[in-house]
């Protein structure tokens, strides 16, 4: 049973206060979406769910294990993957590369050929297997999306953070991605999913967090969230600001 | 079959440095087969350099730093350490395995003899009765490796935080921190005087039936190509490993590898241990080849060679790497004949390393990946993608969303 439990989060980088004690739990296989007007703590609070920077304070378990002052390496390890904001595929290395590192790093295959028959799966499912030996550079932008994609199928991790993985993706290849997130979801996985675009928002997840300055004000099904008058406020700017 | 070519001019061009020796007779002989050795000694400090710069992307000026930990550990462990089946009683000296290992006091900058003080008034006053021992020189040029390998890791473990022009400015640091070492510890090192070190086969060897003597070129020719071979093998293991996957993820981009699990702290310090060993390894036996060593083999124009010649041969192939840095070596004596044009003579001595840097410089910017390493990388993927990007792009998302402009391949290669 996958659970993920964020308490009392706090992130300051000097006299910025970024995260002001967000706290959060994720309950077997929900697909929940985080969102927020820029500068809301989002990318913060995923680096530090990913081990790449530490809280101030607070704790983040993964089952029984606490996580939060891992390196990011135990953190993949321990079941949680995410992908980046910007696409960040290893670009001078093929396709196929790019899905052996972590499935060697984590020690997953059983051999070279269960390892590129797992691989090709993977391919063929984000609908890029005939690019395995290219370069991930001559890959367009969308495809090193579903390359990142590719990437977490082959972590198996638990949990997965998707950074925005519909900026910047033709409407096609959007269809993929959707794809693929119903499906890692039906597998069993969590998934919690940044996006600035709301319709994939709403139209995937069963819960939504939202952030503002560093304060989780919303966390509750879509309908509920989004009459939530704090989420319409942090959108949309108070009434007395508008009319002003 | 198209794939294999490279393998296959490989193996000849191995086969043709094997045999050389035994079929070239010119009157330069010796001169040629030096310019040769000292090849492959560059050849290995670039193979191991791209390794480590090329392929894992640490960017790294201490290389011919980490050459010198090697030569001037077996130059001072040859030169300190003797083996006695007797105490001396007046050096410091310790029994091992029922003989006693004698350390020698520092050598200082007006001896010229390998026994020093102590150990000279033991063997007067043994008056030849008691012989010693000098150490051998292979376990010197082990030591010299290991050493290599402890200050690698070292080294590793330091800049682990440290990426791009910080690390390479570190590594520099350290290099030029190490040259100023060895030349001011004058009692030990002898400074820029240089530390003479003993011949590869102070006894010769006999090779092919035929007995060499210490002077002789063929075996160290042969002993420094055995080298060279046996790092490439293990360049080749390790970048075909997933070791190689892991160091070039690494260097793509380490925060990612990180992300999917990737120990990148194990493997950034892996690859300076490996590849600073190999460096002093090399350092070693080319200090005992050419029989003395000077805090000079530090000097940056040296590091610069090594990595001109990595970057021409094609710093993301260590085989490319390692051919180009024997061939370059090879044009570069060649390019020292002067020539007269119109009543000037041309000094080709001054000349040929403005060659040289123009070489480097249309490298660097019409051929980024070097002259070699392109033309295997061809023959390798021939027929690699059949099916272009630009191609299955459009049958998936429609025509109009092929992506334009990119670095895409609009046919298969030849």
């Amino acid at each position: 049973m996958i659970h993920l439990k964020v308490t009392n989060l706090h992130k300051r980088f000097g006299g910025n206060h970024v995260l002001k004690g967000v706290s959060f739990e994720v309950n077997g296989p929900e697909l929940i979406g985080l969102i927020g007007p820029n500068g809301a703590g989002k990318t913060t609070l995923t680096n530090i769910l990913d081990g790449a920077i530490k809280p101030t304070s607070g704790t983040v378990y993964l089952g029984e294990r606490r996580i939060d002052q891992f390196p990011p390496f135990e953190v993949a390890r321990a079941g949680l993957g995410r992908t980046f904001q910007v696409t960040r595929s290893f670009r001078r290395m093929t396709v196929l590369e790019n899905l052996f590192v972590p499935a060697l790093a984590l020690g997953h295959a059983r051999g070279r050929a269960d390892l590129t028959e797992r691989a090709m799966e993977v391919l063929e499912f984000l609908t890029i297997d005939h690019l395995r030996n290219e370069y991930a550079q001559a890959l367009s932008g969308g495809q090193q999306k579903l390359l990142e994609l590719g990437r977490l199928l082959m972590l198996d991790p638990d949990v997965i953070i998707l950074d925005e993985p519909f900026a910047g993706v033709h409407p096609g290849l959007m269809e993929v991605i959707y794809a693929y997130i119903r499906r890692v979801n039906d597998a069993g996985k969590a998934i919690i999913l940044i996006s600035h675009q709301m319709d994939p928002i709403f139209s995937l997840c069963g819960r939504l967090l939202v952030l503002n300055f560093g304060d989780l004000i919303a966390d509750g099904p879509p309908d509920e969230v989004k009459n939530d008058p704090a989420v319409i406020e942090a959108y949309l700017g108070a009434e007395e600001e508008e009319t002003a | 079959m198209t794939r294999q070519i490279p393998n296959i001019a490989g193996a000849l061009f191995l086969g043709l440095l094997v045999i050389f020796p035994l079929i070239y007779n010119g009157a330069d002989y010796d001169y040629v087969m030096h310019i040769l050795i000292t090849g492959f000694f560059y050849a290995i400090l670039a193979a191991s350099w791209s390794m480590l710069s090329g392929y894992a992307g640490q960017f790294s000026f201490g290389h011919m730093g980490f050459m010198a930990i090697g030569a001037y550990t077996t130059g001072l462990f040859c030169h300190y350490i003797y083996l006695s089946p007797e105490p001396t009683g007046l050096c410091a000296e310790t029994q091992l395995f029922g003989q006693w290992l004698v350390v020698v006091n520092p050598i200082g900058v007006t001896s010229t003899t390998l026994t020093q003080d102590c150990l000279r008034q033991a063997l007067e006053a043994w008056g030849g009765s008691v012989e010693v021992t000098p150490m051998p020189v292979l376990l010197g040029i082990v030591l010299g490796a290991v050493m290599g390998a402890v200050a690698g890791f070292l080294v590793g473990m330091l800049v682990l935080r440290l990426r791009a022009a910080y690390l390479a400015l570190f590594t520099l640091g350290f290099s030029e921190i190490l040259k100023a070492t060895i030349s001011a510890e004058i009692d030990i090192t002898r400074g820029q005087a240089g530390l003479e070190l003993p011949p590869l086969y102070a006894s010769g060897i006999t090779l092919f039936g035929t007995h060499f003597g210490p002077t002789d070129k063929i075996p160290p020719y042969y002993t420094m190509l055995a080298l060279l071979l046996v790092c490439l093998v293990i360049l080749g293991w390790l970048a075909h490993s997933r070791f190689g996957l892991f160091v070039r993820a690494l260097r793509e981009d380490q925060d990612a590898a990180a992300a999917l699990g990737v120990n990148t702290t194990r493997y950034k310090v892996l690859v300076f241990t490996v590849t600073c060993s190999m460096a002093a390894a090399a350092g070693a036996a080319q200090g005992h080849y050419v029989q003395i060593i000077t805090p000079n083999m530090l000097f940056l124009l040296q590091m610069s060679l090594v990595v001109a010649m990595a970057v021409i041969g094609g710093i993301e192939n260590f085989v490319a790497a390692a051919i180009g840095a024997i061939i370059l070596q090879v044009v570069l004596e060649l390019l020292r004949n002067s020539f007269v044009i119109g009543g000037v003579e041309i000094d080709m001595t001054i000349w040929r390393l403005v060659f040289f840097g123009l070489l480097l410089m249309i490298t660097l910017r019409f051929f980024r990946n070097g002259l070699i390493a392109p033309l295997i990388d061809r023959f390798r993927r021939h027929g690699v993608a059949e099916e272009t990007v630009a191609g299955r792009a459009s049958s998936i998302t429609g025509p109009d969303t092929a992506p334009a402009g990119g670095p895409h391949r609009t046919e298969a290669p030849d």
